[in-house]
């Protein structure tokens, strides 16, 4: 039954069947022209499958001695590889700390609130901070915003970005107080240049996207942050088969994570919130159901405590359960004034 | 199961007349043989002009299917082999040892299913870095959620306080028997297992360090975006759904294989989905039911560190009894 296994279509794999070929060893010593005639297929169509099988056949007695499968890496290589892997500060120290440095690069972080907590500034933040130079301790990427609800305005982003470059020259003054200033280069303009925007309107063109992003990820190699805002907004409305959605949502997933390990970059997802009625109560949770909740690596819950934002890790592999405060001001996500211990002026 | 054509260079006797004669009835390779009526078949060749040559050849076809099927084992010999090989492997985690009787068995399908956040990944990491102490353990990760600093925590919580370069060696030797692989789909997962299946027939073999342990985090993200519902209408959905039942049965039986062949203890994680009435149940639907043999559900009392285990299938454990564990 290993004819199975094959990622070809029901029709050629039906076709390969009742012609008799049941296993990759009968495909081994048969020429593309001559499975063609039998199969009743044109000859390229012959090619592939012969390539495909050929695929998983060669990966099979290519077995290198240094690893049980090729691709995998030791648990040891890994610990160092993550020691020199770089976060994505939020601009709040606070959060940064609870996120051990900040978002984490080659994994899917989920963030989810109630509306108006902050969840697109969040996104705008950490859109702008990929950017900062290695000097100052950032990633010097460029990143991707993907756009569902039309909540990105380009003149916040432009005043994060301004804000952005003061604390850097602020940061810098510190520094080389001894040292003539360095200007610092860059300008709120090159940070907008360097935010790659896509708006989408319907489900469908958020998942045309997503399967363009690996050529595109390719080609722009600077890469280092897809933030996706929000992905919930078109799977809630207009869906009738559940069924449909849960599958595209999880292919989805896949897909993220996959681009997020080959490409070794940060995903950054935003979710809403809904009310779930669980033994006579009512919770709120976040959308899109248990099998979305399974599929992100980390998630972040955002809500309100009092007169404060509040983040909440709620999901891990390596990071305990806590929450921090953080505020949103005019120059973006900080830490929140109240742990300053600033009286303040009403 | 080979075609009859590709016999004919091993066994001469299955030559045109054979075939054209098999090929007559439908027959193209060994495995419709085994479908058709051979006492029709036997019948037919009778009638036939050259009937002597055509029943040497399918006295030769049966012969080939008979060295094919499994030995055969009294119950003498599967004590043997239980007793010898089946070992049992601790998770580490003390109110999950004590629940399944000392640990997750070899040989065996062992299931984590819960809700999300509720500590399968911990389980899983603290019993691959229990088990690779002496052997080799091989984690495919669906989610990039392994997490090396877990099991350097996890490790040198064991080990006694000795000096950086002594816990620096262990740590090094310890952690190099775990391999962790990412697959994100089902078809890379079927291709791994396919290459680790070549690996542990030579493994068999020698000695040394063995892979005694393969987690799969997670079974149900491969599997969820193939899998349809009984809901969807149509003979295309219908179609579809076949394939993925049969891939997602066909994961199950080559895991329970590969477990039983090869003396591996098999994790796999699955997640739940909302049921009747609120609860939850384990996604994957019934197919996937009675694929595991030992099925856990784990939960997590929120606000605390403390998980909730029980036990809702197993083959030597009354199912339903439950424990609490800290991580």
């Amino acid at each position: 039954m290993e004819i199975w296994r094959l990622p070809i279509s029901a029709s050629q794999r039906g076709k390969l069947i009742s012609a008799g070929y049941t296993s990759l060893s009968s495909l081994s010593s048969i020429s593309s022209s001559d499975l063609a005639r039998e199969l009743n297929v044109s000859e390229s169509e012959a090619m592939n499958i012969l390539k495909v099988a050929s695929h998983s056949r060669g990966s099979e007695t290519s077995n290198a001695s240094c690893s049980i499968v090729e691709g995998a890496q030791s648990a040891w290589d890994m610990l160092h590889d993550e020691e020199s892997l770089m976060h994505i500060t939020t601009s709040s120290a606070d959060l940064d700390n609870i996120l051990g440095g900040g978002i984490h690069c080659k994994e899917v972080t989920e963030i989810g609130g109630v509306p108006g907590i902050g969840k697109t500034q969040l996104g705008i933040q950490i859109a702008v901070n990929v950017q900062i130079p290695n000097d100052f301790g950032g990633l010097g990427g460029n990143s991707i915003y993907i756009d569902t609800e039309g909540s990105f305005m380009v003149e916040r982003a432009f005043q994060i970005a301004e804000a952005c470059i003061e604390d850097m020259s602020e940061y810098n003054r510190f520094l080389r107080k001894d040292f003539q200033e360095c200007k610092i280069k860059m300008q709120p303009q090159d940070i907008l240049e360097n935010i790659f925007y896509f708006r989408i309107c319907s489900y469908t063109e958020q998942i045309a996207l997503i399967n363009y992003l690996d050529k595109f990820l390719s080609e722009n190699k600077d890469v280092k942050v897809i933030v996706v805002d929000s992905v919930t907004f078109h799977f809630r409305q207009d869906f009738d088969d559940m069924a449909l959605r849960t599958r595209v949502l999880s292919g989805m997933a896949l897909k993220l994570m996959n681009l997020a390990k080959r490409f070794s970059l940060a995903v950054v997802l935003l979710n809403q919130v809904t009310t779930k009625h669980t033994e006579a109560s009512f919770q709120l949770a976040l959308a899109l159901g248990d099998s979305w909740s399974h599929t992100c690596t980390n998630r972040i819950v955002l809500y309100w405590n009092g007169n404060e934002r509040y983040a909440y890790i709620d999901k891990s592999p390596s990071l305990r359960s806590a929450s921090a405060a953080y505020s949103v001001t005019a120059r973006g996500i900080r830490n929140s004034s109240s742990s300053c211990k600033r009286i303040k002026m009403m | 199961m080979a075609r009859l054509a590709n016999l004919e260079t091993e066994y001469p006797v299955l030559d045109s007349t054979v075939r054209n004669f098999c090929a007559s009835h439908g027959i193209f390779s060994v495995e419709d043989f085994l479908i058709h009526d051979l006492y029709m078949l036997a019948a037919f060749a009778e009638q036939n002009d050259s009937s002597e040559r055509l029943k040497e050849g399918i006295a030769q076809v049966l012969s080939v299917i008979d060295d094919m099927h499994q030995p055969w084992l009294n119950g003498m010999e599967l004590l043997e082999d239980a007793k010898r090989n089946k070992h049992v492997f601790p998770t580490g985690i003390q109110g999950i040892d004590l629940l399944l009787g000392d640990g997750i068995r070899v040989g065996q399908l062992t299931e984590l299913v819960g809700p999300s956040s509720s500590g399968k990944t911990q389980v899983c990491l603290r019993t691959a870095s229990n088990v690779a102490r002496n052997h080799m353990v091989l984690y495919l990760d669906t989610g990039n959620s392994f997490s090396p600093q877990c099991i350097a925590y996890f490790l040198g919580k064991t080990i006694s306080p000795s000096s950086a370069q002594a816990k620096n060696q262990f740590l090094q030797k310890v952690m190099s028997n775990i391999s962790c692989h990412s697959v994100f789909d089902i078809f890379a997962m079927f291709d791994v297992l396919h290459q680790l299946e070549s690996y542990l027939r030579c493994q068999d073999g020698r000695g040394g360090c063995q892979m005694r342990l393969l987690i799969v985090d997670s079974i149900s993200s491969l599997i969820s975006p193939v899998l349809g519902s009984s809901s969807t209408l149509g003979v295309i959905n219908s179609k579809l759904m076949d394939t993925a039942r049969a891939l997602m049965t066909s994961a199950g039986y080559l895991l329970k294989k590969l477990a039983h062949q090869h003396n591996l203890a098999v994790l796999i994680i699955n997640h739940t989905v909302g049921g009747e009435g609120g609860s939850s149940k384990p996604a994957l639907g019934d197919s996937w039911k009675c694929i595991p043999h030992s099925r856990l559900f784990l939960s997590c009392d929120r606000g605390s560190n403390t998980y909730n285990v029980s036990i809702l299938r197993h083959p030597s454990m009354a199912s339903g009894k439950a424990a609490r564990f800290v991580i």
